[in-house]
């Protein structure tokens, strides 16, 4: 009998290890670890000194421009054809010769994901435009999501630059807790991209991308701007430019409340009995002045007083391309430095025409000399 | 592809030191995978393993009794005269997955495959003959060799985007989408101590002409046999296999309990 226990024993402990030596599914990542670095097929036009740069920001929907894909416009689309994905891609690469951002900031962008055919969009952009360098830092990696038959993914943020990225980190922002364990273990994980870039004439440069949580409808992304103040603050003393699609309006917008906007054909808020009252992700009136720090303490590429004169010059989202045009801000450019005034764009034609995106391009000018 | 073949190598030099022992080993019961067939009206069952069933001593079927009912399935064994010195028997199954694949292709949690393809998948199954060759090494050890041919019978085009790229499940199903596949392998069986004995299984699945052209799986397993009765069994399986996304290592554990009776 003794021996039996003892081979119980080892059948038990040989499990427990084999599982433990097991490939997780699904990456939960480290508070901070190294991003991932990138670097174009052929090395083209280091420009050695610079006078104006552009930066730009793009949240370019993992490359499926404005396919009704299930997530996040009401439709019933998964997983699309490479040749399509490429066929976009090619659009985005045009816009990006067209507009010449020197460092752009991009949001939702594949590198190994079933629903785009496993094609890296941050390798192929750089193999296909002027940009040298890249990085990337994934908010959503998991060998198989077995939701929606998603399988593999890999999305994230990236950077790209005409000019060697020497330092990348991938910095976690706080996870959502508004959801049940299962949904939590395999849901997204967002991030801030932090990146040191060599630009002539800078000793100390960062780049930093976000893309904060878009359905939360507790204060996540207070919680998640709170984590990206902190790294700002420790970047005082040098300069820093900082874009992404934060999925918040700016104070003072005239509309808060995109449920109906949203809402697909099955569903129905605002009324008695609805549960829940408000879409996720389209209800910002809770988060109307989260904000209001960024505006405060550094220079946003659209000053705030210009939006509220003209909001809808400067949308740069929609969910429902086929009833109108964009209709909300959520992307944003800012800097410890001053921008040069006017300078900015926010490509709505081009975005909107091209059928490139459910976001919309925003670029902005810096003077070097400063 | 330089640790696949160094761990090759390892097997192949196991193969041979076990073959320094010449001996037999009659032992039919608990003998899945081996050129063996279950005595007749013996079955065997369990968790994971399919239910096997000795019509008579040439004779065995067998099926995944669960799975039976959303992806059919059935295996017919059959045995033949020894063949300089390996008991030889030959295997066919047939498999229907357009069920399953229907059923998994949903909305939401569960959702393997992207609804929007339920419609699309074809009716198809798929057809293996396979030959098994078994030979005792010592007393204890045993050898056997499977090779055999997968054919797919498909009625309408597959879309590629179907694919399950997953261990184990994408090797197997990679046959609808090329159409033919080889597969072939070694077993190890023996006793380690008592009623204790192991299982190192090697498996290769060979798509030619396909862009995902191979699979390696390879099994390690511990397997108690606690009486003819009852079999506990534990161990890993690593996979190395090229999907939609470039190649990949897996490494799981393996669990299952067996019940078996005259």
């Amino acid at each position: 009998m003794k021996r039996f226990k003892k081979i119980h024993i080892i059948f038990i402990v040989m499990f427990c290890l084999i599982f433990q030596f097991c490939d997780p599914l699904v990456n939960k990542f480290e508070d901070t670890e190294d991003a991932q670095m990138y670097k174009a097929k052929s090395i083209q036009n280091i420009p050695t000194s610079a006078e104006n740069l552009t930066f730009m920001t793009w949240n370019i929907r993992f490359g499926v421009g404005r396919l009704d894909w299930f997530g996040d416009c009401c439709g019933n689309k998964v997983i699309v054809g490479k040749h399509d994905v490429y066929a976009n891609l090619e659009k985005v690469a045009e816009l990006i010769e067209e507009t010449q951002p020197d460092i752009i900031f991009l949001q939702e962008v594949d590198v190994e994901s079933k629903r785009t055919g496993y094609i890296d969009q941050v390798q192929w952009l750089l193999n296909n435009t002027y940009f040298n360098y890249g990085s990337y830092a994934s908010m959503w990696e998991a060998q198989f999501v077995p939701s929606d038959g998603l399988g593999r993914i890999n999305t994230g943020t990236a950077i790209l630059s005409r000019w060697k990225i020497t330092d990348a980190t991938r910095i976690q922002l706080p996870l959502r807790e508004d959801q049940d364990a299962l949904t939590k273990y395999f849901y997204l994980r967002r991030n801030l991209l932090k990146t040191k870039i060599e630009i002539p004439g800078f000793d100390d440069f960062w780049g930093l991308c976000l893309h904060l949580s878009a359905f939360s409808t507790d204060d996540t992304k207070e919680r998640q701007l709170q984590r990206v103040f902190s790294e700002l603050e420790d970047l005082e003393d040098a300069t820093f430019v900082i874009g992404g699609d934060y999925n918040l309006l700016p104070p003072g917008a005239d509309s808060l409340d995109y449920c109906d906007e949203d809402k697909c054909e099955d569903e129905s808020f605002h009324k008695a009995g609805d549960d829940p009252q408000h879409k996720e992700g389209s209800y910002y009136v809770e988060e109307w002045d989260w904000l209001q720090p960024l505006y405060d303490r550094y220079h946003p590429a659209v000053p705030l007083a210009e939006y509220l004169a003209d909001e809808k010059s400067y949308f740069t989202h929609t969910t429902k391309w086929d009833k109108g045009f964009w209709d909300r801000k959520l992307d944003y450019i800012f800097s410890n430095l001053t921008w040069i005034a006017g300078s900015d764009s926010t490509y709505q034609d081009a975005c909107f025409d091209r059928d490139l995106s459910d976001h919309v391009a925003v670029s902005v000018k810096w003077e070097v000399t400063q | 592809m330089r640790l696949l073949k160094n761990f090759l190598i390892k097997i192949i030099l196991m193969i041979i030191i076990f073959s320094s022992f010449a001996f037999s080993n009659n032992n039919r019961i608990w003998s899945a995978g081996t050129a063996y067939l279950l005595p007749s009206k013996r079955f065997e069952v369990g968790l994971f393993q399919p239910f096997r069933y000795g019509i008579s001593d040439k004779t065995e079927i067998s099926f995944h009794p669960i799975a039976m009912f959303i992806s059919p399935n059935f295996s017919l064994k059959k045995s033949y005269t020894e063949f300089n010195g390996f008991s030889m028997a030959s295997n066919h199954s047939v498999f229907y997955p357009t069920f399953l694949l229907k059923t998994i292709a949903m909305e939401g949690t569960g959702g393997i495959l992207s609804p929007e393809f339920k419609d699309d998948i074809p009716q198809m199954f798929s057809i293996y003959n396979g030959i098994i060759l078994s030979r005792s090494l010592t007393q204890d050890h045993l050898i056997s060799f499977k090779l055999g041919l997968n054919l797919a019978v498909r009625f309408d085009d597959i879309d590629s985007r179907t694919t399950i790229d997953l261990p184990i499940v994408y090797s197997r199903l990679q046959v609808f989408y090329n159409g033919y596949g080889l597969r072939g392998g070694v077993d190890l069986y023996g006793k380690l101590v008592g009623k204790l004995n192991y299982l190192i299984d090697t498996d290769l699945f060979l798509y030619p002409g396909a862009d995902e052209s191979m699979a390696f799986e390879h099994k390690g397993m511990l397997l108690l046999n606690k009486s003819s009765k009852i079999q506990i069994s534990c161990g890993y399986k690593l996979i190395f296999g090229s999907y939609p996304f470039g190649t990949q290592w897996h490494l799981l554990p393996v669990f299952d309990l067996q019940w078996g009776k005259n």
